[in-house]
């Protein structure tokens, strides 16, 4: 496994029942996912696509194989080992936002901050930030109910960048945004990781998203069927 | 990535626990009259236990004070073997020299000499036995209520041929005020029978029945002149506070029990009172602990139904880097606020409720409990302890009570919380 190697996943499955109703959601990926990409992963719906974001998120065990991120094997970790692997080196952007609706947006993108233990100065400075860059200024004290869904969607961004995470994982991020707003975000995302050299790992139908990948992951009946790189 | 940044770190923990409060007490308000319900039950049941403690509290006093302000007193000196044998030849002999002890001992308020006999009261019309006592009108004044409760007629003067009936032992011999009485009795020392005529000078009711049909009363010395002794059976005792009937380590327990006399308090003369106090204590713990268990299921219930339609929210709050203790530890929170709030409210409901009852009492005046009238309302007493050993109980419950939600929510698979969407 190269140092610039973010997730590598080795023979992974996930099963979800048993008996007459087994269902192989996920059989035998291998993928390896370098530093900088920005990789979709496509397929029919029931593919796959999410249980392997989540598997490489760590938020699902796998029935057998094994996922690596950043170098360590992230399939036997305990609950609380992956609680702060997962703060410290993984964004997630899930569709439906799912901001926690009790903090305000920059409560919400301070979060993890706060969990990882930085300084209210460094927090401060990094939440200012990240808030003029994706558009958000003057709407930090607003509560995700008081914001649209693209501003939440930007919030949702916001947090999952903010902690300079190893790699980025989105579930179908434009899924409920319109297109114009949806456009903004991937460009947002986009000069993100041109710049930033930040990794993106896409789930996804939008032909937006699959336009701008430099990967494509072709994902049906739970395999990897195809893995094309553009350029 | 955060590992290769300088990055100052301030108190973590501290920051953390900031943060779990500041989400459970966001949280606890999402749902307002969730909340609200939920404080409302537990408040009302802490308010409930509060007002049944203050007014088992009340009622043992009123009972206590029935039994000893009545006539009992807080303790009774006896002949030893008076009280085993009711022979009327075991009296006190030596009354002088316990007078004047007693006169001398600053924790007796008061006392008062009786005699005891059995006798038979004949009237013109009917007969009926009775117990006659034989009492100093002034120090009987200060121990029992035997004045207060006169009817008709006039209390005890001194003068011979003086008698005071029950109202219903007079309704039994059909006499009235002035009417004539003729009590047989056995005298002591050999039983030779003696008999006196009386005349009715008062009536008198204690508001109990036993006592209403059976007791008559006549001045001591007629009576010690009548059962041919020159001592008495009984000295009723008020004491400085009830609390000194309780305290055995008094020196006048130790004085006044010997070869000769024996003085017992009032839980050893009326041990079924004792017993049934003790019992009554006992109802109020099962009626808390019943009451605390429902508490405790109505806020499972409820803190389950707020963990299930949150169960996204916790995926998420797991997903992006909350270690499930800190989920845990959040829900506890959002129980001891809930708590607290609770215990705060029903405090104030307890103290609202409870505050009345002590001012105006509860009326169950006439009312009989294991043979005791209750001839005054129940005032309730608060009990400053027991209100906030309660307070305590019940936060320590909610808290409890959050514990099995808590691991439930803390056990959650992100994936599982969050299979709508990611």
């Amino acid at each position: 496994m190269s140092n610039n190697t973010v997730i590598q996943t080795q023979h992974l499955c996930r099963h979800f029942g048993k008996g007459d109703t087994l269902v192989n959601a996920l059989n035998d990926a291998n993928l390896t996912i370098e530093r900088g990409e920005f990789t979709a992963i496509i397929g029919p719906s029931g593919s796959g696509k999410s249980t392997l974001l989540q598997l490489m998120g760590g938020l699902d065990t796998p029935s057998s194989g094994k996922a690596f991120l950043d170098n360590k094997n992230i399939s036997q970790m305990s609950g609380s080992e992956l609680s702060d692997f997962r703060r410290d080196h993984i964004g997630f952007i899930f569709q439906a936002y799912n901001l926690i609706p009790v903090l305000s947006a920059k409560e919400n993108i301070e979060y993890i901050m706060l969990l990882q233990g930085l300084s209210q100065a460094e927090r401060h400075q990094r939440v200012k930030t990240i808030m003029h860059a994706v558009g958000l200024e003057g709407l930090g004290e607003r509560r995700p109910a008081e914001l649209s869904g693209g501003q939440q969607q930007r919030v949702a961004v916001a947090r999952a960048m903010v902690s300079q995470p190893s790699i980025i994982l989105a579930d179908e991020p434009t899924a409920n945004l319109d297109s114009k707003t949806g456009y903004d975000l991937l460009d947002m995302m986009k000069a993100l990781n041109e710049k930033e050299n930040m990794t993106f790992v896409f789930s996804t139908h939008d032909p937006k998203i699959m336009e701008r990948a430099k990967r494509i992951i072709r994902l049906v009946d739970g395999c990897i069927v195809d893995d094309e790189r553009k350029g | 990535m955060m590992s290769d940044k300088q990055i100052t770190k301030e108190s973590t923990s501290w920051v953390i626990n900031t943060l779990t409060i500041r989400l459970a007490k966001r949280s606890i308000f999402r749902n307002t009259r969730r909340t609200l319900l939920t404080i409302l039950l537990i408040s009302c049941s802490l308010a409930a236990i509060l007002f049944t403690d203050s007014f088992v509290r009340g009622m043992v006093n009123s009972m206590i004070k029935i039994s000893t302000q009545t006539f009992l007193g807080e303790a009774q000196i006896h002949q030893q073997g008076f009280r085993a044998a009711n022979d009327i030849d075991l009296y006190i002999q030596d009354t002088k020299k316990l007078y004047q002890q007693l006169n001398n001992t600053n924790k007796i308020k008061a006392y008062a000499p009786r005699i005891i006999t059995g006798a038979m009261t004949s009237s013109s019309e009917n007969v009926s036995s009775a117990i006659v006592y034989g009492v100093d009108a002034t120090s009987e004044a200060k121990v029992s209520k035997l004045k207060q409760a006169m009817l008709k007629g006039n209390y005890l003067s001194g003068k011979a041929g003086e008698i005071l009936l029950g109202d219903q032992l007079a309704d039994l011999l059909e006499v009235s005020l002035g009417d004539r009485l003729v009590v047989t009795l056995s005298q002591a020392h050999g039983g030779d029978l003696s008999q006196a005529l009386f005349r009715v000078s008062g009536l008198f009711s204690f508001n109990e029945r036993t006592m209403d049909t059976s007791m008559a009363f006549i001045n001591l010395e007629q009576g010690q002149e009548l059962l041919n002794i020159k001592g008495v059976h009984q000295i009723a005792l008020r004491l400085q506070s009830l609390e000194q009937a309780n305290d055995k380590s008094l020196a006048i327990w130790k004085t006044l029990n010997n070869d000769h006399l024996e003085t017992l308090s009032w839980q050893e003369l009326i041990p079924q009172l004792s017993s049934m106090l003790s019992m009554t204590k006992y109802s109020t713990l099962i009626v808390s602990i019943i009451m605390y268990i429902l508490v405790a299921l109505g806020l499972i219930n409820t803190m389950f139904m707020s963990i299930y339609e949150r169960q996204t929210e916790f995926g998420i709050l797991l997903a992006i880097g909350t270690r499930p203790k800190q989920l845990f530890i959040q829900i506890l929170t959002e129980g001891f606020l809930i708590g607290s709030l609770s215990a705060i409210a029903g405090l104030v409901l307890a103290f609202i409720f409870c505050y009345w009852g002590s001012i105006v009492g509860i009326d169950y005046t006439d009312l009989e409990m294991s043979g005791m009238t209750l001839n005054e309302p129940i005032y309730l007493i608060l009990d400053a302890t027991s209100f906030i050993g309660m307070a305590l109980a019940t936060l320590f419950i909610t808290v409890v009570a959050c514990i099995y939600p808590a691991m439930d929510a803390a056990r959650l698979q992100p994936s599982f919380a969050m299979r709508k969407t990611l």
